[in-house]
């Protein structure tokens, strides 16, 4: 199965600022991705390489298996795309804008739109400044389904929306995109709002990839291990640490692909605590990880652990 | 069939679910036989994506738990499963591990473990016959 969207070893710079410094991963067919990370991260950048509205300096994007810098018609017809706050002609109503619309693309299925319109209860008559927050994002998400695309890219959609409409806009993206079998690419801040529906998730932090998984498998290989400072002077494992803190006589150290490391724990009878994280646990110890080794006096010992931990 | 999901947990959705479906069949709230929802109804009811839900219908199915009759949708299976005390004690020797744990961080030797569960067992407020698969219940 080709994936649908691919990058490869993408880098772009802004005035000589490196914005993405290497990004690859993929996206297979029928897919949601959540593409995590904070502001300033890189994630408009790369919706903005996505679309084709700008080129890589270098590394390779394939959309639908074209480039769309090179190939930008191609691949829009083919691809949705819903902006937060995507500013539309106020003074059209809904059925114009819808009208207005349809000629830009070959496959616009006016009988689809309807049946949207109709099952979001967008009243057709109404000028678009008239409508609120929510019936917007819907209408928004009406232009980005109405010709049938097989990608769905998503920028932050649900930023402006309430909570009741924010599981409503969830439940149309589980009915109408994951029930079509589209490929969802979703970007957000919003982790908790993403968790429940995306079947990957992809963590970018100043212009790299620094996590990509399924996201229970995420979640399952990301622990907070609690041992003591003594236990710790006698770790030798070459982990993966994302976060180390100490409180008293106890360490935390934030792992992932905790599972060796807790059976090595468990293998050399070293006392230990497990501790499950949430999403954003997990999220901020990638992004924001206390990755330094200030805060545990260590330093007259070779420190492998907190060695593995700086240079990862 | 009524299920919570509480967000931002360190319980994996799927998990979430799995566990409190299991929970009202115990319970016997779902009744063997009971057509429960279909893959793409509780997605949609709960905003959970489908495959999430896919994934732990085929779970229960494989433990004997639910029944996916083809092209019919997903039931609760006719007959109580063996597995059930299996799975319910497997939960209990996690937990029991975890305490035992905790009571080695707190220094509490293999002895004074061992008389606290000699305590414990003596403490019981009655000598009760283990269960048998088919009357266990209260795991909500």
């Amino acid at each position: 199965m080709s994936p649908v969207i691919s990058l490869q070893a993408v880098k772009k710079a802004f005035q000589h600022q490196p914005v993405l410094k290497g990004v690859s991963f993929d996206v297979l067919p029928g897919q949601t991705l959540a593409f995590l990370g904070r502001n300033a991260a890189g994630k408009t950048t790369t919706i903005r390489m996505l679309l084709g509205l700008i080129p890589p300096d270098s590394g390779t994007i394939t959309v639908l298996g074209h480039d769309p810098f090179r190939q930008p018609v191609e691949v829009r017809r083919r691809v949705g795309y819903l902006a937060e706050d995507q500013t539309m002609f106020g003074w059209m109503t809904v059925a114009e804008i819808l009208r207005f619309m349809a000629p830009f693309y070959p496959t616009w299925d006016h009988a689809l739109a309807g049946e949207y319109v109709r099952q979001f209860e967008l009243p057709p008559a109404t000028k678009i400044r008239r409508l609120s927050k929510g019936q917007n994002v819907r209408l928004g998400l009406v232009l980005a389904l109405a010709h049938r695309p097989e990608l769905v890219i998503l920028d932050d959609p649900a930023l402006g929306l309430d909570p009741i409409m924010r599981r409503e806009f969830n439940r149309d993206l589980i009915s109408h995109l994951q029930g079509g079998g589209r490929t969802v690419f979703y970007s957000s801040h919003l982790l908790y709002e993403v968790e429940p529906i995306a079947d990957q998730i992809a963590i970018l932090d100043e212009g790299t990839i620094v996590r990509h998984g399924p996201t229970e498998q995420v979640l399952h290989e990301v622990k907070r291990i609690v041992v003591s400072l003594a236990a710790y002077g006698r770790l030798d494992e070459n982990w993966t640490v994302l976060d180390l803190r100490r409180s008293g006589d106890e360490v935390a150290l934030t792992i992932d692909h905790a599972d060796a490391a807790i059976a090595h724990l468990a293998a050399h009878a070293l006392p230990h605590r497990v501790i499950d994280l949430n999403l954003d646990e997990v999220f901020e110890a990638f992004v924001g990880g206390n990755k330094g080794v200030s805060g545990v006096a260590r330093a007259d010992t070779c420190d492998p652990v907190a060695v593995s931990a700086a240079v990862r | 069939m009524f299920i919570r999901i509480e967000k931002g947990s360190t319980v994996p959705i799927s998990r979430q679910i799995m566990d409190q479906i299991r929970a009202l069949c115990l319970a016997e709230t779902l009744k063997p036989g009971d057509q429960i929802p279909s893959v793409r109804q509780l997605a949609r009811e709960l905003a959970v994506n489908q495959n999430t839900i896919l994934r732990v219908y085929e779970r229960l199915a494989g433990e004997g738990m639910l029944e996916r009759r083809h092209g019919d949708g997903t039931y609760v299976a006719p007959h109580p499963p063996t597995w059930r005390m299996e799975s319910q004690r497997q939960k209990f020797t996690e937990e029991l591990n975890q305490l035992v744990s905790q009571g080695t961080l707190l220094g509490l030797t293999r002895d004074d473990l061992h008389l606290l569960v000699d305590d414990a067992l003596d403490h019981r407020p009655t000598a009760e016959q283990p269960a048998a698969p088919s009357s266990v219940s209260g795991a909500s």
